[in-house]
């Protein structure tokens, strides 16, 4: 079974077209990708807001394509988030493009992520424990309901399920990466084992290719035996270093992956050259898990958020960047006192990226951009933080400075971000049915 | 013994989220000779990794050598998990510059 996939995150950026062609002329026989990542934050789920700007021109290229072949088209965590929102403004995309491009009918399926407080309160106040990973604190009452939103990682099971019922495309909630590519192949008979480690491997794209080269389409093959993986860009390989350098990328543990209702064990893989453009993959091991176990992402809102940005350029004043900020903050707290908002400063040109983490001490930089980050519950508070923390750069008072009509360049007023989001649920549920979480739907598309 | 700088040695040096409070580190050399005069030079070591960040040991959560790509591999704690008001690297993508300065004492290659 070859499955192919032209984006690592569908709708952030186009997938290149070349090598999407390319892949299309190899015949596979689903088209699937990945729509959302917890990498760009809490604020999307718990403001329910979709990051990518691409997704609409996406799902019509894979649509348009998948309906011409007359094979599956499987997109998981619709929306970047896989709320039940995202899931719903997919599924209204694909019914606008089928009609757009007259398709013929065809079953949509799809399922929902979202999972309610009160099913999580009532596991609680049954005992349950919801254990926090990398970290996180077991989930408290209180850190629930201060959640907006939380949807459960699905695995390959609501995707099984919606092609046992028929769907042509399936619009998943929040899913894992590897399960939505290797529900095809568990359906279809092939080893848990390869069809995982399959879809783990090929969940980015290109980037399991090299040279490095993002949104470029790659080819996974899954037969009882192994897992072939295909660069179809003209300039990229499948290698065996860049096949097993990318089964590391993203997880603290490369030897293992966890999924829903079991894990993969990757001690005694190997990987072999297979032709020009393609690495060959074996020896993954796959033990199922005697609780199921689903993770949850939820996220809180911790208040409205300003920024602004003051530049420095007097070496004077570059020298004594700690002191200004020093000054900035103890000003703020004299105006508006210590507690009631959140105040950050990003000194970019000095450890603006690596913040404490930042070895060199000393920077080199003939000037600074410090971007002042402000979180309050009244959005006014924060604006007003904002503004006084920047116009404390301008007024700055630094002993020995030469120029007297203010110690910094500004921007004339705090720009308004998005809100401020934390992640509370980081965590995960022990279910007694797999799909305990995820309810499926279908409905048709097409002329 | 020769010095050497770690940008000049390996193939790969990259950092990215692991979950939404850990950042990952992979270091990953073009060959197995490279990958085994790195490890003998004893530069990797948790301790080592903790030094450059400036952070205790045990906000070192992982530390690995994964033969199969040639690769050493670390993970750390964040701060604050993604995307909290405050962080500004969200995707962790941009921590690993501190390494490539990294200076290791190691034996020459054989025939060299």
């Amino acid at each position: 079974m070859k499955i192919m996939v032209s984006t690592g995150h569908l709708g952030t950026a186009p997938s290149g077209r070349e090598s999407f062609d390319r892949g299309l002329e190899a015949r596979p026989d689903v088209i699937a990708a990945d729509a959302g990542s917890s990498d760009p934050g809490p604020v999307y789920l718990g403001e329910d807001i979709t990051m990518g700007l691409f997704a609409e021109e996406e799902l019509e290229l894979l649509l348009t394509s998948a309906r011409r072949l007359g094979i599956p088209m499987i997109i998981g965590s619709a929306g970047d988030t896989g709320s039940n929102r995202g899931v719903d403004q997919f599924v209204e995309i694909i019914k606008a493009n089928a009609a757009e491009h007259r398709i013929p009918k065809f079953k949509v399926g799809y399922f929902y992520s979202e999972v309610p407080h009160a099913y999580l309160l009532d596991k609680m106040a049954r005992g349950v424990s919801i254990d926090g990973l990398d970290g996180f604190p077991a989930l408290t009452r209180e850190e629930l309901e201060r959640t907006s939103r939380v949807v459960a990682v699905a695995g390959v099971h609501p995707f099984i399920e919606l092609l046992d019922r028929g769907a042509d495309v399936i619009i998943g909630g929040r899913s894992g990466d590897a399960a939505l590519f290797a529900a095809p192949a568990i359906r279809a008979g092939l080893p848990e084992s390869l069809a995982y480690h399959m879809g783990k491997i090929i969940e980015c794209a290109s980037f399991c290719a090299e040279p490095f080269m993002g949104k470029e389409t790659v080819i996974g093959t899954v037969t009882p035996d192994e897992v072939l993986v295909t660069a179809c860009h003209p300039d990229q390989r499948c290698t065996v270093a860049s096949v097993s350098g990318h089964a590391m990328y993203e997880r603290a543990n490369p030897d293992f992956e966890y999924v829903v209702g079991g894990s993969l064990d990757m001690r005694a893989c190997r990987y072999e050259h297979h032709d020009e453009k393609t690495t060959r993959v074996t020896g993954a091991r796959w033990s199922p898990a005697s609780e199921i176990r689903v993770k949850l992402e939820g996220a809180k809102k911790v208040g409205e958020r300003f920024m602004g940005i003051a530049g420095l350029r007097d070496a004077h004043l570059v020298r004594h960047v700690d002191d200004i900020v020093r000054w900035s903050r103890e000003s703020v707290e004299r105006m508006f006192g210590k507690d009631g908002y959140g105040l950050f400063y990003h000194v970019f040109g000095k450890n603006g990226v690596l913040k404490e983490l930042e070895p060199v001490k000393e920077s080199k930089a003939h000037e600074l951009a410090v971007v002042v980050e402000t979180v309050a519950e009244d959005a006014a508070l924060a604006e007003k933080v904002t503004d006084y923390a920047v116009r404390m750069f301008f007024l700055a008072r630094i002993p020995g400075v030469k120029g007297t009509a203010g110690a910094a360049a500004t921007t004339k007023k705090a720009m308004r971000y998005l809100p401020g989001y934390v992640w509370t649920l980081n965590h995960t549920v022990p279910v007694d049915d797999p799909m305990e979480l995820f309810s499926v739907h279908t409905t048709e598309a097409g002329v | 013994m020769a010095t050497v700088r770690l940008v000049d040695i390996a193939k790969t040096i990259r950092s990215k989220n692991a979950g939404v409070n850990q950042v990952t580190f992979d270091i990953i050399f073009p060959d197995a000779p490279t990958y085994e005069r790195v490890k003998r030079s004893g530069a990797f070591t948790r301790q080592a990794m903790a030094s450059l960040f400036g952070i205790p040991p045990e906000r070192i959560s992982a530390f690995v050598e994964f033969d199969p790509a040639n690769a050493v591999k670390f993970t750390i704690l964040r701060s604050r998990p993604n995307g909290s008001p405050g962080d500004w690297d969200i995707l962790g993508c941009q921590y690993y510059a501190p390494l490539m300065d990294l200076t290791l004492d190691t034996e020459p290659d054989a025939g060299a």
